[in-house]
């Protein structure tokens, strides 16, 4: 197929996601904090903010970290890319593009998810039902998810489509994670882990495999490692490489994003959490993005831009802006 | 007798293709028009409701420019569809097909062959040369088998006396035949027993003979299984939809000039198992915008080094670049000539009478004649820039003087055209309105020509303007694939 339709799907994918997993860590920030005084909430968002890479972005804005700037800087700033409202219209755009290709109905739920967020009072929501709104976002992420799978043949566009949505997945998971541990008051907080656990939908899927405890490193290694449960990174990581597989083919050799996945998902596998809840977990999280931010550039080197685009790219022979058009806030 | 829908139906003292001066049905409508008489009002509006729906779900839309924004409409279809004899068609078919292999031959001369037309006098060198089609860039580059004009889309009119007439040549990008195609996917759903009647050519294998004619200009380097795309210039142009319904009747990607790359002279896409060679480049990409190495600078639909790779002949670009001097509208006064010259033939299709302004003579008679006259810019297309006299106003008319004084070769004029008029349904009646024919000629292993084409209705009362950009609607055509049998089908008085 077309490297352009392949990216664009691959994108198409990973802004799905971020709006379901920014919408999901909203929810969970937002009523964990609810009980909180405003000391205690500014800095709760700005780890939130920090974990998903925009607060710089959020400080050039001005103004304090407030659970109503925050929320609004990350569900409809039209200027930041990585608000909900940005991811879906990106969305929109990439599948635009591919529109001829994919099932009419994946292009109509997520161009209808678009005009309704549009047609919505969304500043009213954030003020009187968050909770709604989030619930909102996320049933219709999940409506996507269900109409591609459902509808698409299991060919290289559906592939592309899954490595880009659960690479996202994978890197949302992480900063889920990251900011639920910086921000736990005690370690064995009960509440707090329940609700990080929901935020995921995970809790009862947890509930089953530990039934009596509620212990930190136990949360941890369940969204890390879990070998079911689908939106844990190890699942996700599984799941993009089998994708991987299937699009090179298995007498193929290995390319090189199987290759750099296949350490990544290893590496996590033979980890042993309580290693790394105490002191190290942060920068295990950090690396552990780093690692699959690389095999997403490695998939867009493979397959959307071969060696000899890139050799004209250098020598500045293509014209003007005609570069792949999703660009990747947040995540370069 | 219950006639409802043609109650006071005028044929206004044109030529209408349904019913003759004295009133009578011609023969080969008249199994149509016994079905529409007989269908009531709720019958008619059901049919109407289903070729809507069936026309809006399936997206079929064109892009208006000059508004603020793009504007997406239908392309209304009239339910009545036009109908032309067997016998009739043959003849014009045959003048097609006379006319674009003489301008396939006349493009030839130009680009890779000794301008035989030019050093023997029947076209003047300037007029060639200052014609805003013609593309120095594009001598030397050899298309296989001539086919420069591989989709020709020739607008035809009649006039008083029935008599088809060629109003304009369009060999550079013709659009349409997605509407053709669709037209009749609907009337066959919205009327089937229309069908039962008559037998009437089909059309669905434009695809095949579209593929089949592109995969006969790959250059020989190919080999068996040449690798053809359709070029577009994205999804917020006009024809978009009709890129899209191209590229899936063959079976072919539809590419951006973005896909493409150019390399030692070969054009290959990009893909996600790497550049794949391509081979034939069916664009819907005007010349300028081809190629920022050898035309605009500025343009990011193109692909750098095209041109060069055409000219090694390692790719073949159709239809060919500088086919625009042979639709340039004061050329196409010479086609008469041209078929002479190059076929010594007598042209089977007259044109309509047309004036060159630059010469002084001419020039002077039709200023005298400007409100009697229709003016048009020479390179336009889609309607765009014509002024007809009869119905403009003062301003108007100074207006075209002072531009065609200003600029004498970029106009020309012509007498209009008393079109012939079509039962076009306008609320609840038939009325007559306007229409022309752009049928599409194929040049493939030979000259081919889809059976009818694109029937253009200009929906405004009295309006001769037909273009989908200016308000027209259109209708499906039938080509009757043998004579109509009087019989039976009873007459209606």
């Amino acid at each position: 197929m077309l490297a352009r339709h392949a990216e664009s799907l691959f994108w198409t994918g990973r802004y799905i996601e971020r709006a379901e997993s920014t919408a999901r860590m909203l929810d969970v920030t937002y009523h964990g904090l609810l009980e909180a005084n405003a000391y205690e909430a500014e800095p709760a968002w700005r780890e939130l903010l920090s974990v998903l890479r925009l607060d710089a972005d959020f400080r050039e804005r001005g103004g304090g970290a407030s659970a109503a700037s925050v929320s609004s800087f990350l569900v409809l700033d039209e200027e930041n890319g990585g608000s909900i409202i940005s991811a879906v219209e990106r969305a929109r755009e990439n599948i635009r593009s591919v529109r001829e290709l994919v099932p009419i109905e994946l292009w109509e739920a997520v161009n209808s998810f678009h005009l309704d967020l549009r047609a919505r009072n969304l500043r009213r929501d954030l003020d009187q039902q968050p909770y709604v709104l989030y619930k909102l976002v996320k049933q219709r992420c999940q409506l996507i998810a269900g109409v591609a799978s459902e509808t698409m043949p299991r060919e290289d566009g559906w592939r592309f489509l899954q490595i880009g949505w659960t690479l996202e997945r994978a890197e949302m998971a992480c900063r889920l994670l990251d900011v639920r541990y910086a921000a736990q008051p005690e370690l064995s907080d009960f509440h707090h882990w329940q609700s990080t656990l929901k935020s995921a939908s995970a809790f009862e899927a947890y509930r089953k495999a530990h039934r009596s405890s509620m212990d930190p490193s136990d949360v941890v290694a369940f969204l890390l490692l879990s070998r079911t449960f689908p939106r844990s990174v190890l699942f996700c990581l599984r799941r993009a490489e089998r994708e991987l597989g299937l699009l090179s083919g298995s007498d193929a050799p290995m390319t090189r994003p199987e290759r750099l996945l296949g350490r990544v998902r290893a590496d996590l596998e033979f980890t042993d959490v309580r290693d790394i809840v105490g002191g190290g977990l942060h920068s295990f999280l950090e690396r552990l993005q780093h690692a699959v931010r690389q095999v997403a550039e490695a998939v867009a080197l493979q397959y959307f831009r071969n060696s000899q685009e890139l050799l004209l790219t250098a020598l500045d022979f293509r014209p003007a802006g005609a570069g792949p058009a999703p660009s990747s806030p947040g995540v370069t | 007798m219950a006639m409802n829908l043609f109650d006071d139906y005028d044929d206004g003292g044109f030529f209408d293709e349904v019913f003759d001066h004295e009133g009578n049905v011609r023969p080969h409508y008249r199994s149509l028009v016994k079905r529409f008489a007989e269908l009531t009002p709720e019958e008619l509006a059901r049919r109407v409701r289903l070729r809507d729906d069936s026309f809006r779900t399936q997206g079929i839309t064109f892009t208006v420019y000059g508004e603020e924004e793009g504007l997406e409409r239908t392309f209304p279809m009239d339910l009545f569809p036009r109908v032309i004899p067997h016998d009739e068609w043959t003849t014009v078919r045959d003048g097609l097909v006379q006319r674009v292999t003489a301008l396939n031959t006349f493009l030839d001369d130009l680009y890779v062959g000794e301008r035989a037309v030019i050093a023997d006098r029947i076209v003047p060198n300037w007029l060639v040369t200052s014609s805003s089609g013609f593309r120095r860039e594009a001598s030397g580059v050899h298309v296989p088998g001539n086919a420069r004009c591989l989709v020709a889309g020739i607008d035809l009119v009649r006039d008083a006396d029935g008599t088809y007439r060629v109003l304009e040549d369009n060999v550079r990008n013709p659009s349409g035949i997605s509407y053709v195609l669709e037209n009749r996917a609907s009337m066959t759903r919205v009327f089937p027993s229309a069908f039962a009647d008559l037998s009437v050519c089909s059309v669905s294998h434009y695809g095949t003979m579209l593929l089949d004619a592109l995969r006969n200009v790959a250059p020989p380097a190919a080999g068996d299984d040449p690798t053809v795309v359709v070029l577009t210039p994205g999804v917020y142009n006009a024809a978009y939809f009709e890129h899209v319904f191209l590229a899936r009747q063959m079976g072919v990607e539809l590419v951006e000039g973005r896909d493409l790359v150019v390399d030692e002279h070969v054009v290959a896409m990009r893909t996600t198992r790497g550049l794949q060679r391509v081979d034939v480049i069916y664009r819907r990409i005007d010349d300028e915008f081809l190629d920022p190495v050898a035309f605009r600078p500025d343009s990011s639909l193109g692909i750098p080094g095209l041109m060069a790779a055409a000219r090694g002949g390692n790719v073949t670009i159709a239809n060919a670049v500088g086919n625009g001097v042979a639709d340039d509208k004061a050329v196409y006064a010479y086609v008469p000539e041209l078929i002479r010259y190059y076929l010594g033939e007598e042209p089977i299709l007259a044109n309509v009478d047309s004036y060159l302004l630059w010469d002084d003579d001419q020039r002077a008679l039709v200023l005298e004649r400007l409100d009697e006259l229709v003016v048009k810019p020479v390179a336009e297309s889609g309607g765009y820039g014509v002024c007809i006299g009869p119905s403009a106003s003062d301003e108007e008319l100074d207006d075209v003087r002072r531009r065609v004084l200003a600029d004498p070769r970029n106009y020309v004029a012509q007498e209009v055209v008393a079109l012939s008029r079509h039962p076009t349904l306008v609320d609840d009646r038939f009325k007559g309105r306007h229409v022309d024919l752009r049928p599409f000629v194929l040049t493939g292993e030979r000259v081919d020509v889809v059976p009818g084409g694109l029937t253009r209705v200009a929906l405004r009362e009295g309006s001769l303007v037909v273009n989908s950009s200016q308000g027209g609607g259109s209708k499906d055509t039938w080509v009757l694939s043998d004579e109509v049998g009087g019989g039976d089908v009873e007459g209606l008085d």
